[in-house]
């Protein structure tokens, strides 16, 4: 049944305010009565009247000015005026001024009834339409807001954006300062992301929260939301923590899509006004939103490590074809030879069968260096390979490889531009001479007998670049970044030479990135190429 | 009897040597290329009894190789290769090649491969008992190793040529996988199963009206294959 009207009646007249009182009173209504403008004005400012029925003429004021009075405190109130014969002019103003209408006295009781309830009437449909108008506004709030923040958060596919970005726009459109976001992982809920909080409130928060056992988890196992107007003593332990921050209310909204719950998201206000209580609705569907962005996310998630597996299968895959087919040809070799000396239909002369024998031993000493350099690059790529740093002078390091290199170049002219001033290096002497060697060595095979090949040094800033320069074939541009490629084999080689392991290069960028520098290549085709390499100083 | 003239195709040095070496004492005439393009010009230049060919070479592959020398040649092309998976043995024998031989590989095995190769070429001289064959719209004269679909001339390779031929003297019989691999290639093949549907798909693209519904050529699965003639 709805609540009684309230009528407040004032008039200084007390016989009549009682009979009026009476009458209404059968009539259903809830009456109150003032004999004094003074305390009529303190009624309705105490509680809100539907009406109130006001004499013209009283002792301690002017009728019109409390019916101004009263209309300043409740606009929407239904004013009927009582006059006297003489204040008709009064009465008058009054309706100017927004009293519903006036009565003579005497009054004629079954008028004042019905003009009580012919203004009550036209009262309940201004507040009506005023309450649709309100919720129709609270509608459009609502939309619009589940709009920008469906917008905020499909921007991104990257989950923690997303978290991060619905958080905020909880915060701007809510007002609710305070929130958080677990989500469900390996059967536990896990800490995504907060708003509004401290770094050292941060750290009472449980990073992650078993499937049962505390109100987050029966959040998300029932799928149903939670208000907590005001913590008490027996608040949930795991949002105690809010109570370290200020905060008095809470509300926690189960995260799910398709039936499928995916997480929680918590709010926080420090007062226990309505701010959560009224945004309800709006929380439900910023967590819809939330919800369906973060599914996204994680699908994309999925589907992309789904594809970075199958890319990083497939490099194993022709890592290990390449493997396979770089041993094969020295083992075809080694097999093939070994198989001509053991054919029984022809017999060799002695010179073939010394060649035979000779390509054995040379193909064996072949697969020894890939196997060398396949372990060596496994290293590398397991980030497994031990560097032995210690203080070097660069000239000693030459120093050691020194015959090694004189050996590769015996038909090229090695020359050296080495400044006897350079600072020590903090280097795996052994690695940084295998660099030295083996960039020689690609110079020796990809450059004419006779022509030079200089090694350089030099510091420049905080860095020693060291050079191998060749005079040969060089490298087309499109090239210069893959030749550091394993397995890429260079086409310039000269003819009847025994290819290399395609990795020599490879491992020299990864030895000499693992003393934290650089390797480049700097070439033109037909007038030769420099190979550098840096090492920080100190 | 002259000399039969090899060509031997690889980018290792070594290699080139230890074939050149073994073909010679047997008493074939040896030609050498290191890359793709050297092989083909070989092949345009000189007259070439077989190709011993590499797949993985700098300039022109021998995959390229292979197939452009199917488009005006049928030169028996043994590839010699130091990949290993099936997926590319079966790819060079759909574009033509004869044979796949894995790196490493023995020297007698090379040897009966090549002896295999010129056998299909008809070298061997195993004239069937009928001199030709003739079955809706197919003709085959075996003698001067010519076949015809419908009056057209169809160029077939001599492995081609020696399993038509193979189906052809035996058909309407059911030859199992192993009898034809036996036959047409030699014992040592017995477990190639692939080299015959592969074979068989090539005769089928050639001859049948519509390769996917043959009307020559039925395979009875898991058993083997046989020449429909009524």
């Amino acid at each position: 049944m709805k609540d009684k009207e309230r009528i407040l009646i004032v008039d200084d007249d007390l016989d009549f305010l009682k009979i009026i009182k009476i009458i209404l009173e059968n009539k259903g209504y809830e009456v109150d009565t003032a004999p004094s403008a003074g305390e009529g004005i303190a009624r309705i400012s105490e509680l809100f009247y539907h009406a109130a029925i006001l004499d013209i003429s009283l002792p301690d004021a002017d009728g019109t000015e409390l019916l101004s009075k009263v209309l300043e405190i409740h606009p929407d109130i239904i004013a009927i005026m009582l006059t006297g014969h003489s204040s008709v002019h009064n009465a008058v103003q009054s309706l100017n001024r927004g009293a519903f209408a006036y009565l003579e006295k005497p009054v004629d009781t079954e008028n004042l009834l019905s003009v009580i309830e012919r203004g009550l009437e036209k009262q309940r449909l201004v507040l009506e339409n005023r309450t649709l108008m309100e919720e129709l506004e609270q509608r459009n709030k609502i939309t619009n807001t589940l709009l920008n923040v469906s917008q905020a958060v499909s921007e991104s596919l990257d989950l923690q954006n997303i978290i991060d970005s619905s958080l905020d726009k909880v915060a701007v459109y809510t007002g609710i300062e305070i929130s958080f976001i677990y989500l469900f992982e390996n059967d536990r809920l896990v800490l995504k992301g907060c708003h509004g909080l401290k770094p050292k409130e941060i750290a009472l928060m449980a990073g992650e929260i078993p499937r049962d056992g505390n109100i987050v988890s029966w959040i998300f196992k029932q799928a149903k939301p939670i208000i907590i107007k005001e913590f008490s003593d027996t608040t949930d332990k795991s949002i105690t923590f809010l109570k370290e921050t200020g905060c008095r209310s809470f509300a926690g909204i189960p995260l799910s899509i398709l039936s499928e719950s995916i997480g929680v998201m918590g709010v926080a206000a420090k007062s226990v006004n309505h701010i959560i209580d009224s945004n309800m609705e709006l929380l439900a569907g910023i967590g819809r939103e939330i919800s369906i962005a973060v599914r996204n996310a994680q699908l994309y998630e999925a589907a992309s490590s789904a594809k970075a597996l199958k890319e990083l299968d497939n490099m194993r895959t022709e890592f290990l074809a390449n493997v396979s087919h770089e041993l094969r040809t020295p083992l075809a070799v080694i097999k093939g030879s070994a198989n001509s000396l053991l054919q029984p239909d022809v017999i060799f002369d002695d010179s073939t069968r010394q060649y035979f024998l000779q390509s054995i031993d040379k193909d064996a000493d072949t697969l020894t260096r890939l196997v060398d350099d396949l372990l060596m690059m496994s290293r590398l790529e397991a980030e497994a390979l031990e560097v032995k740093r210690k203080s070097c002078r660069l000239c000693d390091v030459i120093e050691s490889v020194k015959d090694r290199l004189d050996n590769l170049a015996v038909r090229h002219q090695l020359k050296m531009d080495i400044p006897g001033n350079l600072p020590a290096v903090n280097i795996d002497d052994i690695r940084i001479g295998q660099v030295l060697t083996n960039l020689v060595e690609n110079a020796v095979k990809f450059s004419d007998d006779n022509t030079t090949i200089l090694i350089k040094a030099g510091r420049s800033g905080n860095e020693l670049i060291i050079s191998v320069e060749d005079e040969g074939s060089g490298i087309a541009p499109e090239l210069h970044e893959k030749i550091f490629e394993r397995f890429f084999q260079g086409n310039g080689s000269k003819t009847g030479r025994r290819k290399g392991t395609g990795l020599g290069l490879a491992i020299c960028r990864g030895i000499v990135e693992a003393h934290r520098g650089k390797i480049w290549v700097d070439s033109q085709v037909d007038k030769g190429t420099r190979f550098s390499f840096s090492l920080p100083v100190g | 009897m002259e000399k039969k003239r090899i060509l031997v195709v690889d980018d290792d040095p070594a290699i080139l040597r230890l074939l050149s070496t073994n073909l010679k004492a047997r008493g074939y005439e040896v030609i050498t290329a290191t890359d793709g393009e050297e092989a083909l010009e070989a092949v345009q230049k000189d007259f070439i009894d077989l190709i011993i060919l590499d797949i993985m070479m700098p300039k022109l592959d021998g995959v390229q190789v292979c197939r452009r020398i199917r488009e005006w040649s049928d030169i028996p092309i043994i590839i010699l290769s130091a990949r290993g998976d099936e997926h590319d043995k079966v790819n060079c024998l759909e574009l033509g090649a004869d044979d796949y031989l894995t790196k490493p590989f023995g020297i007698a095995e090379l040897m009966a491969r090549i002896n295999t190769a010129f056998r299909h070429r008809g070298d061997a001289k195993v004239a069937p008992a009928q001199s030709s064959f003739t079955t809706d719209g197919l003709e085959i004269n075996f003698a001067k190793r010519r076949v015809t679909v419908k009056g057209k001339e169809i160029t077939l390779t001599p492995t081609e040529f020696s399993l038509l031929q193979q189906l052809a003297v035996n058909s309407d019989k059911v030859l199992t996988h192993s009898m034809l691999l036996h036959s047409v290639w030699g014992t040592e093949y017995s477990s190639e199963k692939e080299y015959l549907r592969v074979f068989v798909g090539r005769l089928r693209r050639k001859l049948e009206p519509d390769p996917k519904k043959p009307r020559y050529i039925h395979t009875i699965p898991g058993v083997g294959y046989h020449l429909v003639t009524s």
